[in-house]
Protein backbone atom coordinates (compact mmCIF):
# COMPACT_ATOMS: atom_id res chain seq x y z
CA UNK A 1 0.00 0.00 0.00
CA UNK A 2 2.35 2.54 0.63
CA UNK A 3 5.18 1.16 -2.04
CA UNK A 4 1.58 2.10 -4.41
CA UNK A 5 1.45 5.63 -2.57
CA UNK A 6 5.00 6.30 -3.15
CA UNK A 7 5.08 5.57 -7.11
CA UNK A 8 2.01 7.65 -7.47
CA UNK A 9 3.36 10.49 -5.56
CA UNK A 10 6.58 10.46 -7.43
CA UNK A 11 4.63 10.06 -10.93
CA UNK A 12 2.49 13.30 -9.36
CA UNK A 13 5.82 14.88 -8.86
CA UNK A 14 7.05 14.85 -12.46
CA UNK A 15 3.56 15.96 -13.24
CA UNK A 16 3.25 18.75 -11.70
CA UNK A 17 6.75 19.76 -11.11
CA UNK A 18 7.91 19.88 -15.06
CA UNK A 19 5.09 19.33 -17.20
CA UNK A 20 7.44 19.09 -20.60
CA UNK A 21 9.63 16.64 -19.34
CA UNK A 22 6.67 13.87 -19.85
CA UNK A 23 6.80 13.44 -23.40
CA UNK A 24 4.48 16.72 -24.41
CA UNK A 25 1.03 15.88 -23.29
CA UNK A 26 -0.37 18.92 -23.53
CA UNK A 27 -2.53 21.03 -20.83
CA UNK A 28 0.07 19.88 -18.53
CA UNK A 29 2.49 22.73 -18.85
CA UNK A 30 -0.34 25.26 -19.05
CA UNK A 31 -1.85 24.25 -15.94
CA UNK A 32 1.72 24.64 -14.47
CA UNK A 33 1.93 28.26 -16.13
CA UNK A 34 -1.51 29.21 -14.76
CA UNK A 35 -0.49 28.03 -11.32
CA UNK A 36 2.83 30.35 -11.65
CA UNK A 37 1.30 33.56 -12.84
CA UNK A 38 1.08 36.49 -10.88
CA UNK A 39 -2.20 36.65 -11.32
CA UNK A 40 -3.35 33.76 -10.04
CA UNK A 41 -0.93 33.48 -7.58
CA UNK A 42 -2.80 36.67 -6.07
CA UNK A 43 -6.23 35.33 -6.48
CA UNK A 44 -5.53 32.04 -4.73
CA UNK A 45 -4.10 33.75 -1.89
CA UNK A 46 -7.14 36.17 -1.52
CA UNK A 47 -9.72 33.17 -2.40
CA UNK A 48 -8.45 30.02 -0.92
CA UNK A 49 -6.26 30.91 2.04
CA UNK A 50 -7.73 28.90 4.69
CA UNK A 51 -9.21 25.79 4.75
CA UNK A 52 -12.26 26.84 5.92
CA UNK A 53 -12.52 29.58 3.37
CA UNK A 54 -11.76 26.95 0.49
CA UNK A 55 -14.94 24.98 1.58
CA UNK A 56 -17.44 28.01 1.67
CA UNK A 57 -16.89 28.62 -1.68
CA UNK A 58 -17.02 24.78 -2.42
CA UNK A 59 -20.38 24.93 -0.84
CA UNK A 60 -21.84 28.52 -1.63
CA UNK A 61 -22.57 27.47 -5.42
CA UNK A 62 -23.84 23.91 -4.65
CA UNK A 63 -26.26 25.20 -1.92
CA UNK A 64 -27.70 28.26 -3.92
CA UNK A 65 -27.94 26.11 -7.52
CA UNK A 66 -30.32 23.38 -5.51
CA UNK A 67 -32.13 26.16 -3.77
CA UNK A 68 -32.94 28.19 -7.03
CA UNK A 69 -32.88 25.78 -9.43
CA UNK A 70 -34.28 22.56 -7.88
CA UNK A 71 -36.16 23.64 -5.20
CA UNK A 72 -37.23 27.48 -6.15
CA UNK A 73 -39.52 26.09 -9.65
CA UNK A 74 -41.72 24.09 -7.28
CA UNK A 75 -41.79 26.47 -4.31
CA UNK A 76 -42.69 28.89 -6.90
CA UNK A 77 -45.51 26.42 -8.71
CA UNK A 78 -46.92 26.41 -4.68
CA UNK A 79 -47.35 29.75 -4.41
CA UNK A 80 -48.96 30.56 -7.86
CA UNK A 81 -51.66 27.58 -6.89
CA UNK A 82 -52.60 30.59 -3.86
CA UNK A 83 -52.82 33.48 -5.91
CA UNK A 84 -55.88 34.60 -7.89
CA UNK A 85 -53.88 35.61 -11.09
CA UNK A 86 -50.84 34.96 -12.64
CA UNK A 87 -48.76 36.15 -14.39
CA UNK A 88 -50.26 39.53 -12.75
CA UNK A 89 -51.24 42.29 -15.13
CA UNK A 90 -49.26 45.94 -14.61
CA UNK A 91 -50.87 47.89 -11.25
CA UNK A 92 -52.64 44.71 -10.41
CA UNK A 93 -51.74 43.00 -6.99
CA UNK A 94 -53.31 39.42 -6.63
CA UNK A 95 -54.74 37.83 -3.64
CA UNK A 96 -54.35 35.06 -1.48
CA UNK A 97 -57.16 32.53 -2.56
CA UNK A 98 -58.37 28.65 -2.17
CA UNK A 99 -60.75 29.15 -5.35
CA UNK A 100 -58.14 27.26 -7.06
CA UNK A 101 -58.45 24.27 -4.81
CA UNK A 102 -61.74 24.26 -4.34
CA UNK A 103 -62.56 23.81 -7.77
CA UNK A 104 -61.03 20.97 -8.37
CA UNK A 105 -62.82 19.46 -5.61
CA UNK A 106 -66.02 20.88 -7.26
CA UNK A 107 -66.19 19.13 -10.48
CA UNK A 108 -66.03 15.67 -11.64
CA UNK A 109 -64.31 16.77 -14.93
CA UNK A 110 -61.24 17.04 -12.93
CA UNK A 111 -61.51 14.67 -9.90
CA UNK A 112 -62.00 11.66 -12.76
CA UNK A 113 -59.22 12.67 -14.60
CA UNK A 114 -57.41 12.94 -11.48
CA UNK A 115 -58.17 9.35 -10.25
CA UNK A 116 -57.84 7.63 -13.60
CA UNK A 117 -54.44 8.57 -13.08
CA UNK A 118 -53.18 7.24 -9.94
CA UNK A 119 -55.26 4.27 -10.54
CA UNK A 120 -53.73 4.07 -13.86
CA UNK A 121 -50.41 4.31 -12.50
CA UNK A 122 -50.78 1.95 -9.98
CA UNK A 123 -51.97 -0.28 -12.18
CA UNK A 124 -48.95 -0.55 -14.91
CA UNK A 125 -46.68 0.22 -11.98
CA UNK A 126 -47.40 -3.38 -11.02
CA UNK A 127 -48.22 -4.91 -14.79
CA UNK A 128 -45.05 -3.55 -15.21
CA UNK A 129 -43.20 -5.19 -12.03
CA UNK A 130 -44.87 -8.97 -13.27
CA UNK A 131 -43.62 -8.17 -16.78
CA UNK A 132 -40.05 -7.30 -15.76
CA UNK A 133 -39.30 -9.51 -12.97
CA UNK A 134 -38.96 -13.15 -14.89
CA UNK A 135 -36.75 -10.97 -17.14
CA UNK A 136 -34.33 -9.39 -14.47
CA UNK A 137 -33.99 -12.90 -12.42
CA UNK A 138 -33.38 -14.76 -15.57
CA UNK A 139 -30.58 -11.89 -16.40
CA UNK A 140 -29.28 -12.04 -12.87
CA UNK A 141 -29.77 -15.34 -12.37
CA UNK A 142 -29.50 -17.32 -14.84
CA UNK A 143 -27.06 -15.62 -17.76
CA UNK A 144 -23.49 -15.94 -17.23
CA UNK A 145 -21.79 -12.86 -15.60
CA UNK A 146 -19.31 -12.04 -18.60
CA UNK A 147 -22.68 -12.51 -21.09
CA UNK A 148 -25.21 -9.99 -18.77
CA UNK A 149 -24.02 -6.47 -20.04
CA UNK A 150 -24.58 -8.11 -23.70
CA UNK A 151 -27.79 -8.83 -22.93
CA UNK A 152 -28.66 -6.12 -21.12
CA UNK A 153 -27.53 -3.64 -23.52
CA UNK A 154 -29.78 -5.53 -26.22
CA UNK A 155 -32.80 -4.10 -24.19
CA UNK A 156 -31.34 -0.63 -23.30
CA UNK A 157 -30.54 0.53 -26.60
CA UNK A 158 -34.37 0.87 -27.53
CA UNK A 159 -34.76 2.99 -24.48
CA UNK A 160 -32.60 5.57 -25.82
CA UNK A 161 -35.09 6.54 -28.65
CA UNK A 162 -37.39 9.77 -26.91
CA UNK A 163 -40.95 9.06 -25.75
CA UNK A 164 -42.17 10.88 -29.48
CA UNK A 165 -40.94 7.93 -31.06
CA UNK A 166 -41.61 5.34 -29.05
CA UNK A 167 -45.32 6.13 -28.93
CA UNK A 168 -45.21 6.52 -32.86
CA UNK A 169 -44.29 2.72 -32.86
CA UNK A 170 -46.96 1.76 -30.64
CA UNK A 171 -49.47 3.81 -32.67
CA UNK A 172 -48.29 1.40 -35.95
CA UNK A 173 -48.33 -1.57 -34.20
CA UNK A 174 -51.91 -1.15 -32.97
CA UNK A 175 -53.52 1.00 -35.63
CA UNK A 176 -56.72 -0.30 -37.24
CA UNK A 177 -54.28 -1.32 -40.64
CA UNK A 178 -51.34 -2.41 -37.86
CA UNK A 179 -49.05 -5.28 -37.35
CA UNK A 180 -51.27 -6.89 -34.74
CA UNK A 181 -54.74 -6.14 -36.86
CA UNK A 182 -52.92 -7.48 -39.53
CA UNK A 183 -51.49 -10.57 -38.25
CA UNK A 184 -54.76 -11.82 -36.29
CA UNK A 185 -56.90 -11.64 -39.44
CA UNK A 186 -54.74 -13.31 -41.69
CA UNK A 187 -54.69 -15.73 -38.93
CA UNK A 188 -58.68 -16.03 -39.58
CA UNK A 189 -59.38 -14.87 -35.56
CA UNK A 190 -61.29 -11.43 -37.15
CA UNK A 191 -62.91 -10.38 -40.00
CA UNK A 192 -62.30 -6.69 -39.05
CA UNK A 193 -59.93 -4.69 -37.44
CA UNK A 194 -60.47 -4.93 -33.42
CA UNK A 195 -59.79 -0.87 -32.61
CA UNK A 196 -56.95 -1.30 -29.96
CA UNK A 197 -56.40 2.25 -30.31
CA UNK A 198 -57.77 5.63 -28.50
CA UNK A 199 -58.50 3.09 -25.31
CA UNK A 200 -57.24 2.82 -22.44
CA UNK A 201 -55.46 -0.99 -23.53
CA UNK A 202 -53.21 1.24 -26.32
CA UNK A 203 -52.45 3.78 -23.44
CA UNK A 204 -51.21 1.01 -21.21
CA UNK A 205 -49.06 -1.20 -23.85
CA UNK A 206 -47.45 2.53 -24.61
CA UNK A 207 -46.82 3.35 -21.04
CA UNK A 208 -45.73 0.02 -20.42
CA UNK A 209 -43.24 0.52 -23.30
CA UNK A 210 -42.01 3.47 -22.14
CA UNK A 211 -41.31 2.69 -18.66
CA UNK A 212 -40.19 -0.97 -18.47
CA UNK A 213 -36.53 -0.20 -18.01
CA UNK A 214 -36.99 2.10 -14.79
CA UNK A 215 -38.31 -1.35 -13.17
CA UNK A 216 -36.28 -3.20 -15.09
CA UNK A 217 -32.91 -1.82 -13.91
CA UNK A 218 -33.17 -1.56 -9.98
CA UNK A 219 -34.41 -4.83 -10.02
CA UNK A 220 -31.72 -6.48 -11.97
CA UNK A 221 -29.00 -5.04 -9.75
CA UNK A 222 -31.29 -6.14 -6.51
CA UNK A 223 -31.26 -9.63 -8.33
CA UNK A 224 -27.39 -9.53 -9.14
CA UNK A 225 -26.40 -9.13 -5.76
CA UNK A 226 -27.97 -11.46 -4.24
CA UNK A 227 -25.65 -14.62 -3.28
CA UNK A 228 -26.36 -17.80 -4.87
CA UNK A 229 -25.68 -19.51 -1.97
CA UNK A 230 -28.59 -18.14 -0.35
CA UNK A 231 -31.13 -20.25 -2.74
CA UNK A 232 -28.68 -23.47 -2.61
CA UNK A 233 -28.29 -22.99 0.69
CA UNK A 234 -32.52 -23.08 1.08
CA UNK A 235 -32.94 -26.33 -1.80
CA UNK A 236 -30.57 -28.33 0.20
CA UNK A 237 -32.62 -27.65 3.30
CA UNK A 238 -35.53 -28.97 1.06
CA UNK A 239 -37.04 -26.03 -0.30
CA UNK A 240 -38.88 -27.07 -3.28
CA UNK A 241 -38.46 -24.13 -6.24
CA UNK A 242 -41.63 -21.82 -5.03
CA UNK A 243 -40.90 -22.13 -1.33
CA UNK A 244 -37.60 -20.54 -2.60
CA UNK A 245 -38.70 -18.03 -4.44
CA UNK A 246 -41.65 -17.05 -1.73
CA UNK A 247 -39.37 -17.58 0.82
CA UNK A 248 -35.78 -16.34 -0.37
CA UNK A 249 -35.56 -14.92 -3.45
CA UNK A 250 -38.53 -12.50 -3.51
CA UNK A 251 -37.88 -10.93 0.19
CA UNK A 252 -34.20 -10.39 -0.49
CA UNK A 253 -34.97 -8.44 -3.86
CA UNK A 254 -37.47 -5.98 -2.14
CA UNK A 255 -35.16 -3.16 -2.32
CA UNK A 256 -35.43 -3.68 -6.11
CA UNK A 257 -38.93 -3.51 -6.17
CA UNK A 258 -39.34 -0.61 -3.80
CA UNK A 259 -37.19 1.38 -5.78
CA UNK A 260 -38.25 0.02 -9.30
CA UNK A 261 -42.03 0.80 -8.50
CA UNK A 262 -41.85 3.95 -7.16
CA UNK A 263 -39.92 5.19 -10.29
CA UNK A 264 -42.43 3.93 -12.82
CA UNK A 265 -45.28 5.23 -10.28
CA UNK A 266 -43.81 9.01 -10.64
CA UNK A 267 -42.78 8.77 -14.01
CA UNK A 268 -45.96 7.69 -15.47
CA UNK A 269 -48.19 9.97 -13.35
CA UNK A 270 -45.92 12.42 -15.44
CA UNK A 271 -46.51 11.62 -19.26
CA UNK A 272 -48.44 13.88 -21.40
CA UNK A 273 -47.52 13.01 -25.42
CA UNK A 274 -48.63 9.95 -24.81
CA UNK A 275 -51.59 10.07 -23.66
CA UNK A 276 -52.14 12.54 -26.18
CA UNK A 277 -51.85 10.58 -29.54
CA UNK A 278 -52.49 7.19 -27.93
CA UNK A 279 -55.48 7.89 -25.17
CA UNK A 280 -58.99 8.43 -26.53
CA UNK A 281 -61.97 11.12 -24.93
CA UNK A 282 -62.50 7.81 -21.94
CA UNK A 283 -58.94 7.83 -20.95
CA UNK A 284 -58.21 11.87 -20.26
CA UNK A 285 -55.55 11.58 -17.92
CA UNK A 286 -54.67 14.25 -15.36
CA UNK A 287 -51.38 15.61 -17.29
CA UNK A 288 -53.66 16.57 -19.98
CA UNK A 289 -56.47 18.40 -17.63
CA UNK A 290 -53.32 20.38 -16.06
CA UNK A 291 -51.52 21.35 -19.69
CA UNK A 292 -55.35 22.06 -20.60
CA UNK A 293 -54.81 25.33 -18.41
CA UNK A 294 -51.22 26.58 -20.05
CA UNK A 295 -52.21 26.66 -23.81
CA UNK A 296 -55.11 29.65 -23.05
CA UNK A 297 -54.40 33.05 -21.58
CA UNK A 298 -52.25 33.18 -18.41
CA UNK A 299 -55.30 33.98 -16.02
CA UNK A 300 -55.84 30.28 -16.12
CA UNK A 301 -52.53 29.48 -14.14
CA UNK A 302 -52.98 29.41 -10.79
CA UNK A 303 -55.58 26.67 -10.97
CA UNK A 304 -53.11 24.75 -13.34
CA UNK A 305 -50.45 25.28 -10.40
CA UNK A 306 -53.02 23.89 -8.27
CA UNK A 307 -53.81 20.99 -9.58
CA UNK A 308 -50.30 20.21 -10.53
CA UNK A 309 -49.66 20.79 -7.01
CA UNK A 310 -52.35 18.35 -5.71
CA UNK A 311 -50.89 15.90 -8.30
CA UNK A 312 -47.46 16.08 -6.98
CA UNK A 313 -48.35 15.70 -3.47
CA UNK A 314 -50.76 12.72 -3.82
CA UNK A 315 -47.72 10.89 -6.03
CA UNK A 316 -45.50 11.62 -3.88
CA UNK A 317 -47.63 10.73 -0.49
CA UNK A 318 -48.52 7.41 -2.19
CA UNK A 319 -44.59 7.05 -3.18
CA UNK A 320 -43.69 7.53 0.34
CA UNK A 321 -45.93 5.36 1.68
CA UNK A 322 -45.49 2.67 -0.32
CA UNK A 323 -41.76 2.85 0.86
CA UNK A 324 -42.08 2.69 4.18
CA UNK A 325 -44.83 -0.34 4.03
CA UNK A 326 -41.31 -1.97 1.90
CA UNK A 327 -38.72 -0.74 4.47
CA UNK A 328 -41.03 -2.43 7.05
CA UNK A 329 -41.37 -5.94 4.78
CA UNK A 330 -37.86 -5.75 4.61
CA UNK A 331 -37.17 -5.57 8.21
CA UNK A 332 -39.17 -8.22 8.66
CA UNK A 333 -37.37 -10.42 6.56
CA UNK A 334 -34.15 -9.87 8.18
CA UNK A 335 -35.35 -10.85 12.33
CA UNK B 1 -33.15 -24.72 -11.00
CA UNK B 2 -33.77 -27.16 -13.14
CA UNK B 3 -33.61 -27.20 -16.83
CA UNK B 4 -37.03 -26.49 -17.57
CA UNK B 5 -37.43 -23.38 -15.06
CA UNK B 6 -34.11 -22.37 -17.43
CA UNK B 7 -35.37 -22.87 -20.70
CA UNK B 8 -39.08 -20.81 -19.49
CA UNK B 9 -37.37 -17.95 -18.42
CA UNK B 10 -35.22 -17.66 -21.13
CA UNK B 11 -38.30 -17.48 -23.77
CA UNK B 12 -39.65 -14.77 -21.13
CA UNK B 13 -36.44 -13.12 -21.93
CA UNK B 14 -36.97 -13.62 -25.39
CA UNK B 15 -40.62 -12.90 -25.46
CA UNK B 16 -39.65 -9.20 -23.54
CA UNK B 17 -37.04 -8.45 -26.41
CA UNK B 18 -39.55 -8.96 -28.96
CA UNK B 19 -41.98 -6.13 -27.32
CA UNK B 20 -39.17 -4.08 -27.41
CA UNK B 21 -38.21 -4.27 -30.47
CA UNK B 22 -40.86 -5.42 -32.75
CA UNK B 23 -42.61 -1.58 -32.77
CA UNK B 24 -39.62 -0.68 -33.65
CA UNK B 25 -38.78 -2.91 -36.49
CA UNK B 26 -42.26 -2.28 -37.97
CA UNK B 27 -41.95 1.48 -37.17
CA UNK B 28 -38.71 0.99 -39.55
CA UNK B 29 -40.20 -1.03 -42.02
CA UNK B 30 -42.72 1.18 -42.80
CA UNK B 31 -40.29 4.00 -44.04
CA UNK B 32 -40.00 2.17 -47.00
CA UNK B 33 -43.51 1.74 -47.76
CA UNK B 34 -44.40 3.14 -51.42
CA UNK B 35 -47.52 4.80 -50.82
CA UNK B 36 -49.09 7.92 -48.30
CA UNK B 37 -50.75 5.53 -46.58
CA UNK B 38 -49.28 3.90 -43.19
CA UNK B 39 -50.62 0.32 -42.70
CA UNK B 40 -49.86 -3.39 -43.55
CA UNK B 41 -49.61 -4.61 -46.22
CA UNK B 42 -46.40 -3.20 -47.87
CA UNK B 43 -46.87 -3.86 -51.28
CA UNK B 44 -43.84 -1.63 -52.86
CA UNK B 45 -40.84 -0.58 -51.46
CA UNK B 46 -38.89 2.79 -51.94
CA UNK B 47 -36.31 5.33 -50.58
CA UNK B 48 -38.17 8.03 -51.38
CA UNK B 49 -39.12 9.32 -47.77
CA UNK B 50 -35.47 9.38 -46.95
CA UNK B 51 -34.75 11.98 -49.26
CA UNK B 52 -37.65 13.83 -48.71
CA UNK B 53 -36.54 14.15 -45.19
CA UNK B 54 -32.70 15.36 -46.24
CA UNK B 55 -34.86 17.61 -48.29
CA UNK B 56 -37.11 19.35 -45.81
CA UNK B 57 -35.73 22.57 -44.74
CA UNK B 58 -38.17 22.82 -41.44
CA UNK B 59 -37.05 19.12 -40.76
CA UNK B 60 -33.39 19.56 -41.03
CA UNK B 61 -33.48 22.69 -39.05
CA UNK B 62 -35.23 21.30 -36.31
CA UNK B 63 -32.26 19.03 -35.52
CA UNK B 64 -30.13 21.68 -35.81
CA UNK B 65 -32.18 23.32 -33.14
CA UNK B 66 -32.19 20.11 -30.95
CA UNK B 67 -28.23 19.45 -31.12
CA UNK B 68 -27.60 23.12 -30.09
CA UNK B 69 -30.20 22.90 -26.90
CA UNK B 70 -28.47 19.50 -26.19
CA UNK B 71 -24.95 20.44 -26.39
CA UNK B 72 -25.58 24.12 -24.65
CA UNK B 73 -27.74 22.35 -21.91
CA UNK B 74 -25.19 19.37 -21.42
CA UNK B 75 -22.25 21.43 -20.74
CA UNK B 76 -24.50 23.73 -18.07
CA UNK B 77 -25.07 19.74 -16.57
CA UNK B 78 -21.87 18.97 -16.50
CA UNK B 79 -20.59 21.89 -15.03
CA UNK B 80 -22.85 22.29 -12.11
CA UNK B 81 -23.33 18.24 -12.19
CA UNK B 82 -19.15 18.33 -11.10
CA UNK B 83 -19.38 20.84 -8.76
CA UNK B 84 -22.04 19.27 -6.70
CA UNK B 85 -20.20 15.88 -6.54
CA UNK B 86 -16.97 17.26 -5.59
CA UNK B 87 -18.83 19.05 -2.68
CA UNK B 88 -20.82 15.52 -1.64
CA UNK B 89 -17.92 13.55 -2.11
CA UNK B 90 -16.21 15.52 0.41
CA UNK B 91 -15.71 15.76 3.81
CA UNK B 92 -19.44 15.95 6.15
CA UNK B 93 -21.41 18.87 7.08
CA UNK B 94 -24.47 19.81 8.43
CA UNK B 95 -27.84 19.21 5.93
CA UNK B 96 -25.43 16.98 3.43
CA UNK B 97 -28.31 14.75 3.75
CA UNK B 98 -30.48 18.00 2.28
CA UNK B 99 -28.32 19.00 0.33
CA UNK B 100 -28.14 15.37 -1.49
CA UNK B 101 -32.05 14.78 -1.63
CA UNK B 102 -32.46 18.87 -3.25
CA UNK B 103 -29.99 17.43 -5.91
CA UNK B 104 -31.96 14.46 -7.00
CA UNK B 105 -35.30 16.20 -6.65
CA UNK B 106 -35.23 17.18 -10.79
CA UNK B 107 -35.13 13.53 -11.55
CA UNK B 108 -38.29 12.78 -9.42
CA UNK B 109 -40.70 14.92 -10.38
CA UNK B 110 -43.11 14.04 -13.21
CA UNK B 111 -42.60 15.25 -16.67
CA UNK B 112 -45.67 17.39 -16.67
CA UNK B 113 -45.06 18.70 -12.94
CA UNK B 114 -41.50 19.71 -14.26
CA UNK B 115 -42.02 21.67 -17.34
CA UNK B 116 -44.72 23.60 -16.04
CA UNK B 117 -43.20 24.74 -12.59
CA UNK B 118 -40.65 25.69 -15.33
CA UNK B 119 -43.34 27.93 -17.26
CA UNK B 120 -44.20 29.23 -14.28
CA UNK B 121 -40.57 30.20 -12.51
CA UNK B 122 -39.47 31.03 -16.60
CA UNK B 123 -42.14 33.50 -15.84
CA UNK B 124 -40.92 35.06 -12.56
CA UNK B 125 -37.80 36.09 -13.66
CA UNK B 126 -38.55 37.25 -17.26
CA UNK B 127 -37.06 34.71 -19.06
CA UNK B 128 -39.42 34.48 -22.30
CA UNK B 129 -39.92 30.98 -24.07
CA UNK B 130 -37.75 29.88 -26.52
CA UNK B 131 -34.05 28.78 -26.91
CA UNK B 132 -32.93 30.24 -23.63
CA UNK B 133 -35.30 28.61 -21.17
CA UNK B 134 -35.20 25.49 -23.05
CA UNK B 135 -31.62 25.18 -22.17
CA UNK B 136 -31.87 26.29 -19.07
CA UNK B 137 -34.93 23.84 -17.90
CA UNK B 138 -32.84 20.75 -19.47
CA UNK B 139 -29.94 22.04 -17.68
CA UNK B 140 -31.40 21.90 -14.47
CA UNK B 141 -33.08 18.39 -15.43
CA UNK B 142 -30.21 16.64 -16.17
CA UNK B 143 -28.04 17.84 -12.95
CA UNK B 144 -28.71 14.70 -10.58
CA UNK B 145 -27.83 11.98 -13.23
CA UNK B 146 -24.49 13.89 -14.08
CA UNK B 147 -23.68 14.31 -10.46
CA UNK B 148 -24.87 10.31 -9.66
CA UNK B 149 -22.49 8.98 -12.66
CA UNK B 150 -19.81 11.78 -11.46
CA UNK B 151 -20.00 10.93 -7.86
CA UNK B 152 -19.63 6.99 -8.95
CA UNK B 153 -16.54 7.67 -10.64
CA UNK B 154 -14.97 9.83 -7.89
CA UNK B 155 -15.71 7.56 -5.21
CA UNK B 156 -13.13 5.26 -6.56
CA UNK B 157 -10.37 8.48 -6.49
CA UNK B 158 -7.46 7.32 -4.62
CA UNK B 159 -7.13 10.22 -1.82
CA UNK B 160 -3.37 9.80 -1.70
CA UNK B 161 -3.34 11.22 -5.28
CA UNK B 162 -5.01 14.77 -4.36
CA UNK B 163 -3.00 14.31 -1.10
CA UNK B 164 0.31 13.96 -3.38
CA UNK B 165 -0.65 16.86 -5.62
CA UNK B 166 -0.88 19.69 -2.03
CA UNK B 167 1.85 18.38 -0.62
CA UNK B 168 3.83 19.18 -4.06
CA UNK B 169 2.09 22.75 -3.91
CA UNK B 170 -1.16 22.37 -5.92
CA UNK B 171 -3.61 24.56 -4.34
CA UNK B 172 -6.81 23.02 -4.68
CA UNK B 173 -8.33 24.32 -8.09
CA UNK B 174 -4.70 23.11 -9.80
CA UNK B 175 -5.05 19.76 -7.87
CA UNK B 176 -8.95 19.84 -9.57
CA UNK B 177 -7.85 20.32 -13.04
CA UNK B 178 -4.80 18.55 -13.17
CA UNK B 179 -5.82 15.48 -10.88
CA UNK B 180 -9.91 15.04 -10.40
CA UNK B 181 -10.63 16.70 -13.84
CA UNK B 182 -8.85 14.12 -16.28
CA UNK B 183 -9.92 11.16 -13.86
CA UNK B 184 -13.19 12.07 -14.25
CA UNK B 185 -12.97 12.22 -17.60
CA UNK B 186 -14.93 8.52 -18.67
CA UNK B 187 -17.75 9.49 -16.45
CA UNK B 188 -18.07 12.88 -18.38
CA UNK B 189 -18.29 11.10 -21.59
CA UNK B 190 -20.90 8.76 -20.45
CA UNK B 191 -22.85 11.49 -18.65
CA UNK B 192 -22.23 14.00 -21.39
CA UNK B 193 -24.14 11.62 -23.98
CA UNK B 194 -26.42 10.47 -21.61
CA UNK B 195 -27.43 14.38 -20.98
CA UNK B 196 -27.37 15.40 -24.74
CA UNK B 197 -29.93 11.75 -25.34
CA UNK B 198 -31.88 12.85 -22.58
CA UNK B 199 -32.38 16.67 -23.81
CA UNK B 200 -32.46 15.44 -27.79
CA UNK B 201 -35.75 13.31 -27.18
CA UNK B 202 -37.39 15.45 -24.25
CA UNK B 203 -40.57 16.38 -25.52
CA UNK B 204 -42.69 17.55 -22.68
CA UNK B 205 -40.51 20.57 -21.28
CA UNK B 206 -39.37 21.75 -24.76
CA UNK B 207 -43.08 21.61 -25.55
CA UNK B 208 -44.14 24.08 -22.38
CA UNK B 209 -40.76 26.31 -22.83
CA UNK B 210 -40.24 26.34 -26.46
CA UNK B 211 -41.33 29.25 -28.92
CA UNK B 212 -42.07 29.60 -32.38
CA UNK B 213 -39.30 27.33 -33.70
CA UNK B 214 -39.52 23.57 -32.49
CA UNK B 215 -37.12 21.35 -31.64
CA UNK B 216 -37.47 17.91 -33.49
CA UNK B 217 -39.65 15.83 -30.72
CA UNK B 218 -41.97 18.88 -30.82
CA UNK B 219 -42.05 18.75 -35.18
CA UNK B 220 -42.70 14.78 -34.73
CA UNK B 221 -45.50 15.58 -32.37
CA UNK B 222 -47.28 18.32 -34.43
CA UNK B 223 -46.83 16.40 -37.93
CA UNK B 224 -48.20 13.38 -35.30
CA UNK B 225 -51.53 15.37 -34.65
CA UNK B 226 -51.74 16.67 -38.43
CA UNK B 227 -51.96 12.78 -39.52
CA UNK B 228 -49.32 9.92 -39.96
CA UNK B 229 -47.22 9.45 -42.95
CA UNK B 230 -44.14 7.65 -43.89
CA UNK B 231 -41.99 10.36 -43.69
CA UNK B 232 -42.05 10.73 -39.95
CA UNK B 233 -41.08 7.08 -40.18
CA UNK B 234 -38.34 8.05 -42.05
CA UNK B 235 -37.20 10.90 -38.98
CA UNK B 236 -37.82 8.62 -36.53
CA UNK B 237 -35.68 6.00 -37.90
CA UNK B 238 -32.65 8.50 -38.26
CA UNK B 239 -33.52 10.06 -35.01
CA UNK B 240 -33.26 5.92 -33.86
CA UNK B 241 -29.97 4.89 -35.51
CA UNK B 242 -28.07 8.15 -34.22
CA UNK B 243 -29.32 7.82 -30.60
CA UNK B 244 -29.01 4.36 -30.68
CA UNK B 245 -25.54 4.66 -31.84
CA UNK B 246 -24.99 7.47 -29.28
CA UNK B 247 -25.93 5.36 -26.69
CA UNK B 248 -23.85 2.43 -27.22
CA UNK B 249 -20.92 4.30 -27.55
CA UNK B 250 -21.65 5.89 -24.23
CA UNK B 251 -22.46 2.65 -22.55
CA UNK B 252 -19.27 0.91 -23.34
CA UNK B 253 -17.31 4.43 -22.65
CA UNK B 254 -19.10 3.69 -18.33
CA UNK B 255 -19.00 0.13 -18.54
CA UNK B 256 -15.04 0.32 -19.27
CA UNK B 257 -14.95 2.84 -16.41
CA UNK B 258 -16.26 0.37 -14.13
CA UNK B 259 -13.68 -2.09 -14.78
CA UNK B 260 -11.29 -0.10 -14.61
CA UNK B 261 -9.27 0.11 -17.95
CA UNK B 262 -9.84 3.86 -18.62
CA UNK B 263 -7.39 5.04 -15.53
CA UNK B 264 -6.05 8.23 -16.46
Amino acid sequence: MSGKVQTSAATLAGDLGAGNRSGGREGRSFWGAIAASQFYQAFSNALLSSPRRQFAILLAFPVLWVLTQHLGPMLQMFYVSFVDAYPVSRGYQNEFTLDNYARFFGSAIFIMPFFRTLAFAATLTLATLILTYPVAYFLARHVKRSNQMVFLLLLLIPFWVGEIVRTYAIMILLGNNGAVNLALKWLGLIDRPIPFMYTGFSLSVGIIYLSALYMLLPLYSALEKLPRSYTEAAADLGAGPWTRFWKVTLPLSLEGISSGATLVFLISTGYYATPVLLGGPSTTVFAETIAGFFHTAGDEWPTGAAFACLMFVTALAISLAFGRLMTRLQKGVRK
Amino acid sequence: MTRHTRLVMSMIYWAFVLYIFVPLILMITMGFKDSKFIGFPIRSWTLDWYVEVFKDVEVLSAFGYSMLIGVSSTLISLAVGIWIAVLLNGRGFVGKGLIYGLTLLPALIPGIISAISFRIYAQLWGIPPGTGAIIWCHAVHNVPFVVLIVAARLSTLPKSHLDAARDLGADPIIAFMRITLPYLRPALIGGGVFCMLISFDDFVRSFFLGGYQPTLPVLIFAKLRSGMSPEINAIATVVLVLTGLLGIWAERTTRRMKQGKLQS
